[in-house]
């Protein structure tokens, strides 16, 4: 990150990237690959099923490409993302185009076997290194007034959320993650950044007679539940060390968020503020018959509240008495706030302090 | 089938060869837990990956037991929560009497039981000709101990012709291989306790155990009844079920033993390449299927009698000797500390960082 980029006395922190196993739900997808390759090779080597695969050289293709594409389907069901499903099919469709490409088509069982098994090996190290670069893609800034998100591969994505800005933050620590010491926090914005919904649906028909007669059910279901869900290029996916991160996040949005004591104190000033304004209004009113627009500079209000009703008395006496209701007014309102305890309690130490020093003023004297 | 004469020995110590048998080989197996999990003490520090994962299997293990034992009394469960740190299982309804006890008796016993149930099934399958029970038995204290230590005999027999021709190729073998490991770094005494332990040791688990049985010696009685109303029935049916009830838990123990001393070999394994340079230290991990493929690569060519045995032979030969020269010529030369040095006080009690 360059330094133009940050901002006004911001500091990063930390600079942080995905741990190298918190991607394992892509990385499973080529080790499954890679597996399956070595399993097909087996049962058409050394497995008592390999007379049956032997019968048609297209056998043990056909089977490694429905298994593939069959576990392609399910884990595109369970992840909600039918890009694995597309993945397995390009992988499949690769390995039939060079099959041909070469004329390799032709040639023995065990030479198919062998073929799959290599190109597995081969398609699953691709696919390692591209889950790498991926990952390498990633990285997360905590600096003192804000988290930044950056990463893309060949787009460029980027997210960036202060402290004061994040309501909620969720996180999650798989076993791997509790083995390794990684996890992923996601910070939910005001906006509902970092909020998703998992959806599950399920459908099933029936076709009961021939040409005549037909009968056909469907039933279906669905649910939606509400959830912390973000890509990995919008949370702060399989960072390590977890616990360190996740403390470092909470002490800054802690520091960010004004906490009751500081609300209370805020309201109870501008309540201050409001009166003060209104008896300043009244007072202008007083002495040139027309409310002021700009805000003055404060005085002690006693020596207001003596001094400028004498005054008015003198010069309008009939509106002088409404005014002052209205100052008498305030004041009481005035009166009646109450500040909060450590207020109340540096005021009753100031007292203290000013009987004290009269105290010794008039032994002094004395 | 022999007769039997119904003496002191047949009706007194016969019944007592098995729960004797199948103690010793419980205690055993806690011995050899000791040795692992003292190797594991001294990877700890540098292996904290592999010290939660074998914390995480042992304490997996413990909450399935307890949750066996809360099904198994009725109780239900209510909260099951497994982590790496600890497990919690709580039950639907309190218990009390035998249905405590005996949920908490598989909770002590059940890491070493239900773990190795399931890889007995499993090796049902996969070891063809390992188990054979006695057809006849005569019911004395020697045969019916002879009896039990025949049938754990073929069966660690045919376990060890399996292990030793094993193919690695083969995805059932090598699955079977490493739920084997997965066994034997998590087979651990159970621990339930507010506050942290670091170490459960052996004699902790035996002094749980004991505690468990004095504090109801009726049960104990009513444990013997059982036992010996089992070998009476036998008797007089003329069957050997009896023997088969305790060899099964002696193939139990067995099996656990066996899983103990591949894990223990694991660790030792980790532990030698320690000792080697950081650049060098995945040579020895590198050889293991390297030299492997290349035996393998070696007999498809040059065709012998017991390829798999010989492959696994030089396969361990080939990684052992790399070791060793490794550890000879490629020493780590880290100057090694109990501790991090950064926290290490000096006399005046000042914290003070290491010097570089």
């Amino acid at each position: 990150m360059e330094k133009k980029e940050l901002l006004k006395n911001e500091q990063v922190e930390r600079l942080l990237s995905p741990h190298p196993l918190s991607f394992m739900k892509l990385q499973a997808l080529c080790i499954f690959v890679i597996v399956w390759g070595i399993v097909v090779w087996w049962l058409v080597n050394s497995s008592q099923f390999g007379n049956w695969l032997s019968g048609n050289p297209w056998f043990p293709f056909i089977l490694w490409a429905l298994v593939l594409l069959i576990f392609g389907v399910i884990a595109s069901l369970i992840a909600i993302q039918w890009s694995i499903f597309f993945l397995y099919l390009m992988v499949v469709l690769g390995g039939l185009g060079l099959l041909f490409w070469q004329h390799w088509e032709n040639n023995s069982t065990s030479f198919i076997a062998l073929f799959i098994l290599v190109y597995s090996i081969i398609v699953s190290i691709a696919g390692f290194l591209i889950v790498e670069l991926y990952r390498r893609s990633h990285k997360y800034y905590i600096t003192n007034l804000r988290i930044m998100f950056k990463g893309g591969v060949l787009t460029k994505r980027e997210r960036t959320i202060r402290y004061d800005k994040i309501s909620d933050i969720n996180s999650r620590q798989g076993i791997f993650g509790q083995i390794f010491g990684f996890g992923t926090i996601i910070p939910i914005s005001e906006s509902g950044f970092g909020l998703g919904s998992d959806k599950s649906m399920a459908g099933g028909g029936v076709e009961v007679g021939g040409t005549k007669a037909r009968l056909f059910g469907f039933a279906g279901g669905g649910k939606e539940v509400q959830t912390p869900i973000a890509r990995s290029y919008y949370e702060l996916h399989g960072v390590y060390p977890f616990k360190d991160v996740q403390k470092l996040v909470e002490n800054m949005v802690q520091s960010h968020v004004p906490t009751q004591y500081q609300k209370e104190q805020v309201e109870f000033s501008k309540q201050q503020v409001d009166i003060q304004t209104q008896m300043r209004d009244l007072l202008h009113q007083q002495g040139r018959g027309k409310p002021r627009t700009k805000t003055v500079k404060q005085k002690p209000e006693e020596d207001e509240q003596e001094e400028e009703p004498e005054k008015e008395e003198e010069a309008f006496p009939q509106e002088q008495v409404d005014i002052q209701k209205q100052m008498q007014q305030l004041l009481k309102k005035q009166r009646v706030m109450k500040p909060t305890k450590d207020e109340t309690e540096e005021e009753e130490e100031a007292e203290e302090e000013e009987e004290e020093e009269k105290k010794k003023d008039e032994r002094e004297v004395a | 089938m022999a007769t039997v004469p119904l003496d002191y020995d047949v009706l007194l110590l016969a019944p007592l060869a098995l729960i004797i048998g199948v103690t010793a080989l419980w205690l055993l197996e806690l011995i050899f837990i000791d040795l692992d999990k003292r190797m594991l003490g001294k990877l700890r520090h540098k292996h904290e990956a592999l010290a939660r994962f074998t914390n995480f299997t042992g304490v997996l293990f413990q909450a399935l037991s307890h949750a066996l034992g809360y099904t198994v009394t009725h109780s239900g469960v209510a909260h099951f929560q497994v982590s790496v740190h600890y497990g919690k299982v709580e039950p639907k309804r309190e218990k009390q009497g035998v249905f405590a006890w005996t949920s908490t008796l598989l909770l002590y016993l059940g890491p070493f039981l239900v773990p190795t149930g399931f890889m007995l099934l499993y090796s049902y399958f996969v070891l063809t000709k390992g188990f054979s029970f006695p057809a006849s038995v005569q019911y004395t204290f020697v045969h019916t101990f002879e009896n039990f230590g025949g049938t754990l005999s073929t069966f660690t027999q045919s376990m060890f012709r399996f292990l030793s021709s094993m193919d690695l190729l083969n995805p059932v073998h090598v699955f079977f291989l490493l739920v084997l490991l997965f066994l034997g770094l998590g087979i651990r005494p159970s621990y339930i306790g507010e506050e942290r332990k670091e170490k459960v040791n052996f004699l902790y688990d035996l002094k749980n155990v004991t505690m468990h049985f004095i504090k109801k010696p009726l049960y104990i009685l009513v444990f013997f009844a059982v036992v010996y109303g089992f070998f009476f029935l036998s008797l007089a049916l003329k069957t050997n079920w009896y023997v088969a009830l305790f060899s099964v838990l002696g193939l139990l123990s067995v099996i656990g033993i066996i899983a103990l001393l591949l894990a223990f070999l694991l660790l030792a394994f980790v532990w030698a390449s320690d000792k080697i340079a950081p650049g060098w230290r995945l040579v020895p991990f590198l050889t293991l299927p390297i030299s492997y493929g290349a035996v393998r690569v070696l007999f498809f060519y040059v065709p012998r009698d017991n390829i798999l045995g010989w492959s696994l032979l030089v396969m361990i030969l080939a990684t052992v000797v790399v070791t060793l020269l490794l550890i000879k010529y490629k020493k780590t030369n880290r100057f090694k500390t109990a501790g991090p040095m950064k926290h290490m006080r000096v006399a005046d009690g000042k914290k003070r960082a290491s010097q570089k």
